[in-house]
């Protein structure tokens, strides 16, 4: 039986656009009768540019038909965390502060998707400012985790989890400070991307933390991924963190078996953390287990204790979001969801010495992970979330939301890392892990990711909304 | 270690410091998180001679893949 259009991957799609056996204004029509259908349960998007989404649509079948080809996206609709600018089109970060904020130029993300035909489906609903949450006291819900509406999408990419978990668009735009696309991917089951710091250009994306922001992809296969990047990937001499390096072709290890490759697995890293489960834990070294049966050898090793990465990334990212923040949170506090306050406002209490002391041992870290470790293994297989989805009212809305992630080690350093899920719950929500790969070596994190998608058939299960919808 | 006051009057002052009014309601949930940031700044706080300046972060040359 023939997929429905939503569950055509990005590759097939393209073959098909290609090939004529299906046109861009019907995916478009079809992804936009499953949002209108869906997203009253979901909430993913904040704002669907249903006009702007026919109108590329029938530009990119105009275009396809007449020989144009502008890539793997070209025709393919797809939709933007709302921190990414949009000219012409509202662009809130989730906030009562932006409201109304109507930019005048497209982030550059956006305009590489533009110039390579894909089309745009809306704006999807973050955490306020990438922070914080999951919030009730925002112009706009949370999002919910299609696996169970009850449970928590992750963030702060919590739209674009659920978006792609949902089958309302094959790829959303994230952004990733702390693990806020790994988050999403994670708790929705989704594959995310952060890629290396530098090789996606973050102008036009409202800024959380300068030196720990990253932008990439979610999407339901590893392939869709690599495709993603290879529209959005590429040098930005006005982005001062943007590395002028050559564009990889991030499809050339997809497909291959891992002969040859050394994995690391610090499972003492994640073992005994805090809210790590023995569900979560088993997936993980099955997992390892399964990259092993690949032909990678894998081998245990030990990293410096996660509360060290933790305690330098928080530092780094409370003091530069609050920088960021600071004239607004002295004067409308009471405009920020009660989360973001909470927690932003910490910055007032750090000191000089504390961010400098935090980058210096930023460099240890860094330094260590790349100059000891990535030099002898090609990926590290790691956890990602503890354990699977919390429910809503699992929050206590007066104290600061914690969450059980060991993502921003990446972030202090800056490393590729791949989320993909590896199973599920007893319950029924999703679990996963993270590939971590050398700075700038996407294409092995994808190629690990890929094979280990193919084994296991871990995407071939989706959440069951058609009966939500029923009940 | 800061007693429970302590910690208390200290975040006042750094607060104040900074111009902070913080609404009565979302005080209790800055105190709790003000008690984990102080011991994460402690953490990063560690024995760094001069010799290990300069502190660049990152360097392409260095973490260019093969």
């Amino acid at each position: 039986m023939a997929k429905p259009l939503h569950e055509l991957s990005i590759a097939e799609a393209g073959r098909a656009l290609r090939a004529g056996t299906v046109s861009s204004v019907a995916l478009t029509q079809h992804a936009l009768a499953r949002i209108a259908a869906l997203d009253p349960l979901i909430h993913a998007f904040v704002l669907v540019t249903r006009e702007r989404a026919l109108a590329d649509a029938e530009r990119a079948d105009r275009e396809l038909k007449s020989g144009i080809d502008k890539g793997p996206l070209h025709g393919v609709p797809y939709a933007l965390k709302d921190i990414y600018n949009t000219a012409g089109i509202r662009t809130t970060c989730h906030s009562k502060l932006l409201l109304d904020h109507v930019p005048a130029q497209d982030s550059v993300v956006e305009a590489k998707l533009k110039a390579g035909g894909a089309v745009l489906l809306g704006k999807l609903a973050t955490h306020e400012f990438a922070f914080g949450g999951p919030s009730f006291d925002l112009p706009f819900p949370p999002a919910r985790n299609p696996w169970n509406l009850d449970h928590f999408t992750g963030g702060s990419s919590s739209g674009s989890g659920a978006a792609v978990a949902a089958g309302l668009t094959r790829m959303a735009m994230g952004s990733d400070t702390g693990g806020s696309i790994r988050g999403p991917a994670f708790y929705c089951g989704v594959v995310g991307l952060k890629p290396t710091y530098g090789r996606v250009s973050r102008r036009g994306v409202f800024p959380l933390s300068y030196t720990l922001d990253h932008c990439g992809p979610l999407t339901w296969t590893v392939e869709d991924t690599a495709l993603t990047m290879q529209v959005i990937a590429g040098y930005d001499r006005e982005d001062p963190a943007s590395a002028d390096l050559p564009v990889d072709d991030f499809t050339k290890g997809l497909g291959q078996d891992l002969t040859g490759l050394k994995i690391a697995y610090p499972r003492a890293f994640f073992a005994t953390s805090d809210g790590m489960t023995e569900e979560t834990l088993a997936a993980l070294d099955a997992a390892a287990q399964q990259v092993a049966k690949l032909g990678a050898t894998v081998e245990e090793i030990t990293l410096p204790a996660f509360a060290l990465f933790n305690a330098c990334g928080r530092v780094i990212l409370t003091a530069e979001a609050y920088a960021i923040h600071e004239e607004e949170l002295l004067s409308r506090p009471l405009d920020y969801a009660r989360y973001t306050y909470m927690r932003m406002i910490l910055g007032a209490t750090l000191s000089a010495p504390d961010l400098v002391q935090a980058f210096r041992l930023r460099r240890e870290l860094t330094t260590l992970l790349n100059g000891e470790v990535l030099k002898k293994y090609d990926a590290i297989i790691t956890a990602n979330g503890m354990s699977a989805a919390p429910r809503f009212d699992e929050f206590d809305p007066s104290m600061p939301a914690k969450m059980t992630l060991q993502t921003i080690p990446f972030n202090v350093t800056g490393n590729p890392v791949l989320a993909l899920p590896t199973g599920f719950s007893r319950n029924g929500l999703p679990l996963g892990m993270q590939i971590v790969g050398r700075a700038f070596d996407e294409a092995t994190v994808l190629r690990v990711g890929a094979a280990f998608e193919a084994a296991t058939g871990a995407m071939g299960k989706r959440p069951a909304l058609e009966a939500a919808i029923a009940a | 270690m800061s007693t429970p006051d302590a910690l208390d009057q200290e975040l006042d002052m750094l607060l104040a410091k900074a111009g902070a009014n913080v609404p009565p309601h979302l005080k209790a949930g800055v105190l709790a998180g003000y008690r984990d940031m102080k011991a994460m700044a402690a953490m990063v706080h560690g024995s760094r001679p001069a010799t290990h300046e300069p502190s660049n972060v990152f360097s392409l040359k260095n973490f260019r893949s093969a």
